[in-house]
């Protein structure tokens, strides 16, 4: 064997002082069954990636200008105008989180294991479920933040054409009766904001999880991005209608205990998406009762935590 | 007694093919003992099943049959990787993260932190000769340098155990030559080494023991000096001999019943070459810049 060569090896670690555990100089501390600490630098890490990736400003541009242009598809009555900003943005807001959920993912698993990025870090201590939790975790923080930034351009604009119809109904009532002009402001005020959208934009977001949960077990067994893609899509769209569908069957055929088992292996692969669509309440006016927010959470949070469950059960078993 | 670095006993491994019946072996039967302090080299052609044993020691593939076990412990447990600190083959890490950042990352995956992780780091970047380079991101960093960095991540939390695939692969020589060192520098620190290559004069200078793979299978094993060894075969390197010395070796040589089966100059190491003139050159161009 050479020895090292001097000219390169310019330096040795530190003198070594083994100790029972494995370490020479770090405390040696006992190995945890699970660790925040881990899943959330993996979270950090993953978080940090996904901002670096041009879909997610592509993404984000294409959902404000979708939302800032929805100011100018109507021209009519002040309430029709209100009905339509808030539809086409909780729509857009709606559908952008969903497709970010969906594309973010989708690349996570297998981009990791092509680039051998997988294998470093599962080398070390880390159990897989943290690994997943935390990849998941890094995906969510990324949709909470994209809600965020389209739900403020939402209010921004709503606010913004809330102040300019009520200066433009105090100037045209200026000389009528104090009682008209307040209920007029008052309708506008109505027809403006109402606190129904908070909640509705909460189940938007839950949505969004949800389906990266489902795209984040889906990517567990794809060996490619496209093919996670391909079939979220599918599911979103199947999502969509199967509510439609289910109804219609049952209509038609009755429900025999079959066609319920069935249906409900149907709802569990394809998740009702319809149930979380709260958008048509709230641009109709009709508040959301708090029973029916929360079970819609519920609803969102069981699907979300089967999903990763399940990629969980599958990853543990992948041969990586 | 103590338990060795790595044990694999019986190992076989199978994959199968989608829409076949039959399967593929990656391993039959692989049986082989890592001691504690020792480096130990895999070798094998492309597609041996060097990186599929690998990843069972490490625990990221399951075994068909056998056990592995790392200082005492299945491999299969979480646990047993506090021990160990693995450097893939080709490895890629996020480019937009600077060589400080991603040790920071690898050692609070290891529980590392505060005032002990920046230590560590610093130490580390010392030590594969990065601290010029630790806030540039890892987009602008040369594939020698990928490869140290990947190797300082590997050893941030102080393993027992080093695990290397490849570990010079696509390296140039001088990249290659800082890994070879690094290598000597852990076995006299008494950490384990398991490397695997193809590339078998590397492995020659730096294992104490290697083992060949073919077709899933090991064929030889044992330690270095004993399988290269020709026993009855002797070599002399004479420096400033003359024409008349070497005539009368040749002839005692000739007198005693020997034989002389090659004469030859002594020539010099590809690799001796490249690295001193390369090595020139950076001196030289380092003293132009200087001035």
């Amino acid at each position: 064997m050479l020895p090292a060569s001097p000219t390169v090896l310019r330096h040795s670690l530190a003198a070594p002082k083994l100790r029972e555990g494995g370490c020479f100089g770090i405390p040696s501390m006992p190995h945890r069954t699970f660790s925040p600490a881990r899943v959330f630098a993996i979270a950090g890490n993953t978080f940090t990636d996904l901002t670096r990736q041009r879909v997610f400003y592509v993404v984000l541009i294409f959902a404000l200008v979708l939302i800032g242009s929805s100011v100018f598809l109507a021209q009519l009555s002040f309430q029709q105008e209100f009905q339509i900003l808030k539809d086409v943005s909780l729509g857009a807001i709606s559908i952008f989180s969903s497709l970010l959920a969906i594309v973010a993912t989708a690349r996570l698993i297998p981009q990791e294991i092509e680039d051998h990025t997988v294998y470093t870090i599962l080398a070390k201590p880390v159990p897989r479920f943290e690994y997943l939790l935390g990849k998941l975790a890094g995906v969510l923080v990324l949709i909470a933040l994209s809600t965020a930034i389209m739900g403020a351009m939402f209010f921004a604009l709503i606010y913004w054409r809330e102040h300019v119809v009520l200066e433009e109904t105090a100037r045209q009532l200026s000389n009528g009766q104090r009682e008209q002009l307040d209920q007029a402001l008052r309708s506008v005020r109505d027809s403006a904001f109402n606190a129904d959208i908070l909640p509705g934009i909460a189940i938007i977001y839950i949505k969004a999880c949800l389906l990266a949960a489902l795209t984040l077990f889906v990517s567990t067994f794809a060996t490619t991005n496209i093919f996670t893609i391909v079939v979220m899509v599918f599911v979103y769209f199947i999502g969509h209608l199967q509510a439609t569908a289910r109804e219609y069957w049952l209509q038609e055929n009755g429900a025999g205990l079959i066609a319920r088992v069935f249906l409900a292996m149907v709802a569990l692969i394809f998740p009702d998406l319809q149930a979380f669509n709260l958008v048509d309440q709230i641009v109709a006016g009709v508040a959301v009762p708090v029973a029916l927010f929360a079970k819609t959470a519920l609803l969102g949070i069981f699907y979300t935590t089967i999903y990763t469950l399940l990629a969980i059960f599958v990853f543990y078993g992948k041969e990586l | 007694m103590t338990d060795p670095a790595v044990a694999v006993r019986g190992l076989t491994k199978l994959f199968p093919i989608p829409f076949r019946r039959e399967k593929v072996v990656a391993l039959r039967d692989l049986s082989l003992r890592v001691e504690a302090g020792e480096v130990y080299g895999l070798l094998g052609p492309n597609g041996s099943g060097k990186s599929t044993t690998l990843k069972i020691i490490l625990g990221l593939v399951s075994p068909t049959t056998g056990r592995t076990e790392i200082f005492g412990r299945e491999s299969s447990l979480v646990e047993s990787r506090e021990a160990v600190g693995f450097l893939p083959e080709n490895p890629y890490f996020p480019k937009y993260l600077t060589g400080r950042e991603t040790l920071c990352f690898f050692g609070k995956l290891c529980g590392i932190r505060g005032s002990w992780l920046q230590k560590r780091v610093d130490e580390l970047l010392d030590l594969v000769d990065l601290t010029n380079a630790q806030d540039r991101r890892l987009g602008t960093y040369s594939k020698g340098m990928l490869q140290r960095i990947g190797l300082a991540q590997a050893l941030i939390h102080e393993p027992r155990l080093v695990v290397l695939d490849e570990p010079t692969a696509g390296v140039d020589p001088a990249g290659s030559r800082q890994i070879r060192d690094l290598i000597v520098n852990l076995q006299q620190n008494g950490i384990t080494v398991l490397l695997s290559s193809h590339l078998l004069s590397q492995v020659q200078e730096v294992c104490d023991r290697i083992g060949i793979l073919a077709k899933g299978v090991l064929v030889r094993e044992g330690r270095l000096e004993d399988l290269t060894a020709v026993t009855n075969q002797t070599e002399f390197i004479v420096a400033n001999a003359s024409p008349q010395l070497t005539g009368e070796i040749e002839s005692v040589i000739n007198k005693s019943g020997a034989q002389l089966i090659e004469r030859r100059q002594s020539t010099t190491t590809l690799e001796r070459i490249f690295l001193e003139a390369t090595q020139n050159e950076d001196a030289g161009k380092s003293t132009t810049e200087s001035k």
